[in-house]
């Protein structure tokens, strides 16, 4: 069928086409690039598994890092000997807290923020208080988990 | 030496006149206020002695998490002019950054953005915001203590944006954590996606310059006013100034070489009172200004929000000063400036006290 | 006995020095000839660039006083002799 009189000409309807295509095209190839150019995240683990004598031997009123993913986690002993652990990245800024044993207190170098022994954020510009997780012993293991976690270690 | 036939032969294929007559024609106006017209020049000037000595930086530097610190510091101790070429790529980097800031405020306060040099302001703007991450990506590069603070801190304000935020703090970081992914990252813009970039907005820059000429402030446009040849006269006064840039530099490179602290660790707690490079003071020091919480949303988001609103305020400038587009004075937009800069001076001497 | 407590004292003072030094990375050549050196460079080096810029001062106001003669724009064509 032909039809006399068209709204499109020839011409526009090949330039849309062709622009239309190149752009699909384009958009296709950059997606893909960034696709590439970010990375695919890892995630905070649920858990990590440490060993037992050199976590529960520390000197009460001490802590003790150890590596919590790409963060450090702490493990802290407070004056009384009951043993916790805790992340030990500040709300603030994700700066990596110190424990001031002499005040009892957590302290982030970075923005002079305090937080009590319990995570409490009590001074400075921290918003939320420290993150603390929970742990268990099962012999030589030390297994440090995030609060509510099951750990099911695979049986070797 | 006769250098004629040389001289022949280039003549025969390229017309050698045409050249030397486009060169003698470019006339830049002469007035009062010329002496801000060298930051440009100055500037471009840092650029150069940050290309080579980057370049040859490189040819010595591993970008790996655990030998990047152990190799510049044999760069510093080992190399033959090591310590030197350290320096002065700090200290370049610095003063560059210095006449940025003074080449965009004055610029703008003598309003040279206006039509038709909005391209102009833009292409510079993002040129400052180039210069600005080169310098915090450098700055990761030592990967000592506080550099490593200090890109936590700098890529996690990021994350503070809404909806983009997260995406772009990943993208920097490379995962969710500042670790050797990152340094490696780092690198890859330090060295050679941020010079490229800079290398196409300069060019870009310059030949805008060429092309709308150099602007005269609002205030004398409507007077006579004379005008030079760029060269030789400009030109050489551009050198003299170069030269004592340079010397500057090198002497700064020389008496002041810039310290190293201890290597990075992810475990260690963060160093005392760390400063972010100085030119992110005011930044960290608006934060410093917005409580936690603010009616119950997180005040840190709403500070990035705000400071995001200014600087986006500032690159569309050119837009927003209909009077100076029109040729007619235009104060609000110089008091504008004035805040700004105040604004900026006040924050880093806070920053920088407190 | 003065000279011992003399000589502990200078012991002590130079432990402190071994502290200090174990802190900071040597980022400047610590041998005070090489320093001596440095420093001799660094002036030589500005005088190179004063002398420089006195050159080209004296070279611009030659230039400005041939454009204030108005003889700097050549004749096209002026026969050439060569
Ligand atoms: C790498 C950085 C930069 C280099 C190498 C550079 C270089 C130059 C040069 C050589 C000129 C010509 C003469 C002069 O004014 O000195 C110029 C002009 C100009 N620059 Fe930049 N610039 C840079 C960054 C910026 C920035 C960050 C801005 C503003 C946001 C900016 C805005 C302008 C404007 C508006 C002019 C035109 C001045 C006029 O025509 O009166 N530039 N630049
Ligand atoms: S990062 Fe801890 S107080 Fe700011």
């Amino acid at each position: 069928m032909k039809i006399d009189y068209s709204l499109i000409t020839r011409r526009t309807f090949l330039n849309t086409l062709f622009g239309g295509w190149l752009v699909a095209l384009c958009s296709g190839s950059a997606y893909a690039l960034l696709k590439f150019a970010f990375p695919t995240l890892g995630k905070e683990p649920d858990f990590v598994v440490l060993n037992t004598k050199d976590f529960m031997n520390i000197p009460p009123n001490s802590v003790k890092p150890f590596a919590w993913g790409g963060k450090v986690g702490l493990f802290f002993k407070n004056a009384n000997g009951t043993s916790t652990a805790l992340k030990g990245v500040c709300t603030h800024m994700e700066c990596n807290i110190t424990y001031k044993p002499e005040d009892k207190k957590f302290y982030c170098a970075c923005h002079k923020g305090w937080f009590d022994e319990n995570g409490k954020n009590i001074e400075g510009p921290p918003p939320k208080p420290l993150e603390f997780f929970d742990f268990k012993i099962e012999g030589e293991k030390l297994i440090v988990a995030k609060k509510g976690i099951k750990v099911e270690l695979p049986k070797a | 030496m006769n250098c004629q036939r040389l001289k022949n032969w280039v003549e025969e294929r390229y017309d050698v006149e045409e050249i030397k007559d486009f060169a003698k024609k470019k006339l830049v106006p002469t007035h009062k206020y010329e002496i801000w017209y060298y930051t440009g020049g100055i500037t471009l000037f840092l650029f150069v002695i940050q290309f080579i000595t980057g370049m040859i930086l490189s040819f010595y530097y591993v970008p790996h998490f655990e030998h990047a610190y152990k190799s510049i510091i044999e760069i510093v101790t080992k190399l033959n002019m090591g310590w030197f070429f350290r320096s002065l790529h700090h200290w370049g980097a610095q003063l560059a950054i210095v006449f940025l800031f003074i080449h965009v405020w004055s610029t703008l306060l003598l309003k040279s953005y206006r039509k038709p040099r909005e391209f102009l302001w833009f292409s510079g703007f993002m040129l400052l915001g180039i210069s600005i991450f080169f310098g915090l990506s450098g700055y990761l590069l030592l990967w000592d203590e506080r550099a490593f603070a200090a890109v936590k801190v700098a890529t996690g304000g990021a994350g503070n944006l809404p909806v983009i935020g997260n995406f772009i703090k990943a993208f920097l970081r490379g995962g969710i954590d500042v670790t050797g992914e990152t340094l490696i990252r780092f690198y890859a813009f330090h060295v050679s996606i941020l010079p490229l970039a800079t290398l196409f907005l300069i060019g870009l820059h310059i030949l805008l310059v060429q092309y709308h000429g150099m602007s005269v402030p609002l205030s004398l446009e409507k007077k006579a006013h004379k005008e030079i040849p760029f060269f030789p006269n400009l030109f050489y006064k551009d050198l003299i100034i170069w030269l004592i840039i340079l010397g500057i530099v090198v002497t700064l490179a020389t008496l002041v070489p810039p310290e190293i602290g201890k290597k990075a660790d992810p475990l260690a707690p963060a160093p005392e009172n760390i400063k972010p490079e100085w030119y992110f003071l005011f930044l960290f020091q608006t934060l410093k200004l917005f409580p936690g919480e603010i009616l119950g949303l997180n005040g840190e988001m709403i500070a990035i929000i705000l400071i995001s609103c200014g600087i986006l305020f500032f690159f569309l400038i050119p837009f927003f000063d209909k009077k100076s587009n029109r040729g007619e004075k235009s104060p609000l937009f110089t008091w504008i400036g004035i805040i700004y800069f105040l604004y900026f001076v006040i924050m880093t001497v806070f920053g920088f006290v407190s | 006995m003065k000279r011992f407590i003399i000589t502990i004292t200078l012991m002590l003072i130079h432990a402190t020095n071994l502290l200090a030094q174990q802190e900071k990375v040597d980022v400047f050549p610590a041998v005070s000839y090489d320093r001596f050196i440095i420093f001799q460079t660094l002036a030589i080096f500005w005088i190179g660039i004063i002398g420089l810029i006195i050159i080209i001062k004296i070279k611009l106001k030659e230039i400005e006083r041939i454009q204030k003669m108005g003889i700097n724009k050549e004749e096209k064509d002026i026969p050439l002799l060569d």
